[in-house]
């Protein structure tokens, strides 16, 4: 392909660093509007209770105490913007009564002239609970029929597909392997806490929300819903945001609807913002299953069939339950090319803290069972464990069984050959290493992860390119970067489309009232569906330029190119103009023209294209004390085409953390409910110290719908993590972990079940 | 809560401020100063996302209450910029692609500008180590690690690799 680009593919500084760098850079809790009031929450204590009765006299005779609302007068929210496609549907999305189901569900807020006012205001109020039954065990939610947590009782969802023949597959398998797998509840935990928001009502009833949103556009229609107000008098804002990796993937339960009608009772722009506590105990994580799966294989190491059930832990409400058990049908089944497969997943509620999206949106969950599925198959067929995958991968050409499409563009083979030269797989057997107490093991996985969501949801895209009096391009686009860089990379893709200097361009923020229409930022979808919108928008505005250049140099425009700024022929290079000369003519000079180019693009995504990944690992476990360390880690993705390849490797060192800590450490603990571990002291994100070697590697496979080849990248560098650590694990002391997190007491556990001894004798 | 007098040197310059008794420094910071660059990840002195230098030595702002840095010199990350000339760690976070969502960056850039004053040519370990106070939920630390060690030799007066 044309590799002669000269903005994108490489590693440009990301146009906000200078900001985040020095300080400049302004996020939610950093905003501060004049007359601006403090909100704060009232959560409640018990984990599944009716709110009888709200007495807040004596909160109200409190000097600087200036709005109160309580739920029974708000809507919450417990859908996701596949909910908004029909009238019937968005009714589902909304939930009014005055039922508690989680410990930390707001009760009540208030907003008052300064915190200190607020914090004081909640815990004055006083709140006539009638406790319930709660239900805290998933198995247990989908048995009992007395206690329901909601009116269509414990079920969140349930889905069940077949490809195939399941039974004949069986029958057609030499061997038949069964395992069971459980996940643990995982915090997003970005370092800006989740749930900060400033709400502010005009005096005409105008709604403005800063708040730090995955999803601009579908959070300006949740809450006009909410608030029965025409979309276009909601106007988001997003303002930089510390990180989000799924956790602000809608509405923040309790923040901006409890935050817009406080602006609206007390007349003034109101602020909250929840502390890591909050964050910990009060807003979403990544649902915890049970992956209970059998396989068939034959004796060559073909798959023949596969039977997946799962069970999933919804909490109290459900917002994105739906897609993240379909992700899990999609990557499970898209994989490999297994003919014959069942398909069976369950969500329920529980009287638990909530969940939601989170990076991999169910794929890590489902790619552990299957990736050490693999695992135990190879080891059991004595194949190597890259053979295996070869041999079973759906690759180039073949079609998806889930969303009927053709594979387009696919790198597994090269992500499998060059991660594993990187890390030595073959010669792995000459470092394994038994000091003292400590094993080493090596263990490998690989991953598939959709690119947005065109088929599965609502996937809009646009953008608009405004080309300046000089020259310089503004793009306006509400796809949000949450720290990505895909703002950085979409003014790559302007700049290369327009053939300009990235110096050029400038990125607007995400602002409904300024911004078009996008589907957010989610499913790793900004560079590719974000991309293409920009890329088409670009192409618009340079195709109504030349126009106007055609007509001034007296060259036809199909002879007219541009580059760094300046238009010529490709025939006679001494015919040419800069764009800004041009412009000033048609926007200012030639005033019988007065004409600023806005280029334009909108709509759907045209695919959903997999990125796949393979990831290797060496643990260093210590038999002594069951510690786990990875020591090194390859990670190599195949992102069609890397507009940023620092931005890229970014995201796989950045996973790949996040996958270890998942793995080894984070777990939020909750015991009747109550989250135990609700602080980072408790709650162990891994610290710089705690990280090995970490290897990235682009693999670039060109995806034909992509911008310039490219497809995703964030969400899957995570993916694979958990089970080639497991996989590592059992390579060095020949236990299988299937649960996670994997904490040392796990590890000691297994140690004394199997029978290791615990020191090496040389 | 009457409030009470300090004075302190915020980058370079002398503040007379009323504050509460009870008022974090990180709060004096951004909320009578609005320097915003210094961020509050938890609260509890576990993330480093609120560290500013106190008299040469990072401290985290959250833990400290604002009477205790009366007299004191305090460096936040608006502090680190000679004029519209980048310091040499801000420059190469953002070169070596060290900056994603950018909420631990005045942090960590904070805490490595204290330790490269009192150790001018660290080992990476050594980076990594000190760089543990500082929670990062995007980078991995590889990123990080790698402008730290690249600033150090600029400031030494190396190369630029």
């Amino acid at each position: 392909m044309n590799d002669h680009f000269s903005v994108i593919g490489k590693s440009a500084p990301r146009i906000d660093a200078i900001d985040k760098v020095t300080g400049g850079a302004r996020y939610a809790p950093d905003l501060n509007l004049p007359g601006m009031l403090y909100g704060a929450l009232l959560r409640s204590p018990y984990p599944h209770a009716k709110v009888a009765g709200i007495d807040a006299t004596k909160a109200r005779s409190l000097p600087g105490l200036r709005g109160i609302v309580t739920i029974e007068e708000l809507p919450r929210i417990v859908g996701y913007w596949f909910f908004l496609r029909s009238e019937k549907k968005e009714k589902d999305m909304f939930l009014r009564d005055n039922v508690v189901r989680f410990i930390g569900d707001p009760v009540a807020a208030v907003a008052a002239d300064d915190r200190e006012t607020a914090l004081a205001a909640v815990s004055m109020i006083e709140v006539n609970y009638e406790p319930l039954p709660r239900i805290f065990d998933p198995h247990d939610a989908l048995k009992n029929t007395q206690v329901t947590l909601h009116d269509k009782g414990n079920k969140a969802f349930h889905v069940t597909k077949h490809f195939g023949n399941i039974e004949q597959g069986f029958k057609e398998a030499d061997y038949v392997i069964e395992n069971s797998f459980v996940t643990s509840k995982q915090k997003h935990a970005p370092i800006e806490p989740i749930g900060t928001c400033i709400a502010d009502y005009d005096a005409a009833g105008k709604l403005t929300v800063y708040t730090s949103t995955q999803l601009p556009s579908w959070s300006q229609m949740y809450l006009a819903r909410a608030l029965g107000l025409p979309n276009s008098r909601v106007r988001v804002i997003k303002p930089y945001t510390g990180g989000a990796f799924g956790g602000r993937c809608g509405l923040v339960h309790g923040l901006e609807v409890m935050c817009a009608f406080l602006s609206k009772r007390t007349g003034k722009p109101v602020r909250m913002s929840f502390s890591r506590t909050e964050d910990f105990i009060g807003t979403e994580t990544r649902h915890p299953m049970t992956i209970d799966i059998r396989t068939g294989v034959t004796k060559e190491g073909i798959l023949t069939a596969n039977s997946i059930t799962i069970l999933a832990n919804a909490g109290g409400y459900s917002t994105h339950t739906i897609g993240v058990l379909a992700n899990c049908l999609s990557t499970g089944v898209g994989l490999y090319r297994c003919p014959n497969v069942y398909f069976d997943a369950t969500a329920v509620y529980t009287n638990q803290s909530l969940t939601g999206a989170f990076r991999g949106y169910g794929n890590p969950q489902m790619n552990f069972a299957q990736e050490s599925q693999m695992d135990i198959i190879a080891r059991d067929l004595g194949i190597d464990p890259i053979e295996l995958r070869l041999r079973n991968y759906r690759g180039l050409g073949e079609i998806d069984p889930v969303f009927a499409d053709e594979i387009r563009s696919e790198g597994l083979r090269e992500c499998l050959a060059r991660a594993s030269e990187a890390f030595g797989w073959k010669e792995r057997g000459s470092r394994r290493r038994a000091d003292g107490t400590i094993r080493n093991g090596f263990g490998m996985a690989v991953m598939l992860h959709g690119t947005g969501a065109a088929g599965a949801l609502p996937d809009p895209a646009s953008a608009m390119v405004m080309i300046g009096s000089d020259g310089s391009v503004q793009l306006a686009t509400s796809a949000a970067d949450e720290g990505q860089g895909n703002r950085t990379a979409l003014a790559q893709i302007a700049a290369e489309e327009l053939g300009l200097g990235l110096d050029r361009i400038s990125v607007s923020m995400p602002d409904t009232d300024l911004t078009p229409l996008d589907g957010g930022t989610h499913g790793s979808r900004q560079t590719y569906a974000g991309g293409l919108a920009v890329k088409k928008a670009a192409a618009d505005a340079k195709r109504k330029l030349l126009v106007f250049a055609a007509k001034d140099l007296g060259t036809p425009e199909q002879d007219l190119h541009v580059r760094d700024g300046i238009i010529s022929s490709a025939k006679d290079p001494s015919v040419h103009l800069k764009i800004g000369d041009l412009m000033r003519r048609v926007q200012i000079s030639d005033m019988s023209v007065c004409e600023q180019i806005i280029g334009v693009s909108s709509g759907v995504a045209p695919a959903m294209p997999g990125y796949y990944g393979a990831t290797f690992v060496e643990v260093e476990v210590d038999t002594e004390t069951g510690e786990v360390r990875v020591a090194k880690l390859v990670g190599a993705f195949d992102v069609g085409k890397a507009i940023n390849p620092a931005n890229v490797e970014g995201q796989i060192t950045g996973g790949a953390v996040m996958g270890i800590g998942w793995t080894l450490t984070e777990e939020l603990l909750l015991k009747e409910g109550r989250v135990l571990n609700d602080s980072f002291k408790d709650y162990r994100i891994l610290r710089a110290c705690d990280v090995g070697e970490i290897v990235p590697i682009i693999v670039e496979s060109s995806e034909p719908t992509g911008p310039f080849g490219a497809k995703g990248v964030g969400e899957g560098t995570m993916v694979g993590v958990a089970p080639a650590v497991a996989n590592a694990i059992y390579d060095a002391i020949g236990a299988r972990m299937k649960e996670l997190c994997i904490t040392p007491e796990k590890i000691l556990e297994a140690l004394d079940r199997i029978g290791v001894e615990k020191t090496h004798e040389p | 809560m009457p409030e009470l007098s300090i004075r302190i040197c915020v980058n370079g310059e002398w503040h007379e401020l009323k504050v509460r008794p009870d008022e974090r420094l990180v709060d004096s910071l951004r909320e009578r100063l609005g320097l915003t660059g210094t961020k509050v990840g938890c609260g509890e002195g576990e993330c480093g996302a609120c560290t500013v230098n106190i008299n040469g030595k990072a401290i985290l702002s959250c833990l400290t209450l604002a009477v205790q840095a009366h007299g004191k010199q305090i460096v936040t990350i608006e502090g680190l910029r000679r004029g519209t000339e980048l310091h040499p760690l801000q420059k190469t976070f953002a070169d070596e692609g060290a900056v994603q969502c950018g909420f631990c960056t005045p942090g960590m850039i904070v805490a490595a500008d204290a330790m490269l004053k009192k150790n001018p040519d660290p080992s990476e370990g050594e980076v990594r180590k000190t760089l543990s106070n500082n929670l990062c939920r995007c980078t991995g630390y590889d990123k990080p690690v790698k402008a730290i060690l690249q600033a150090a030799r600029i400031l030494r007066g190396g190369n630029h690799e």
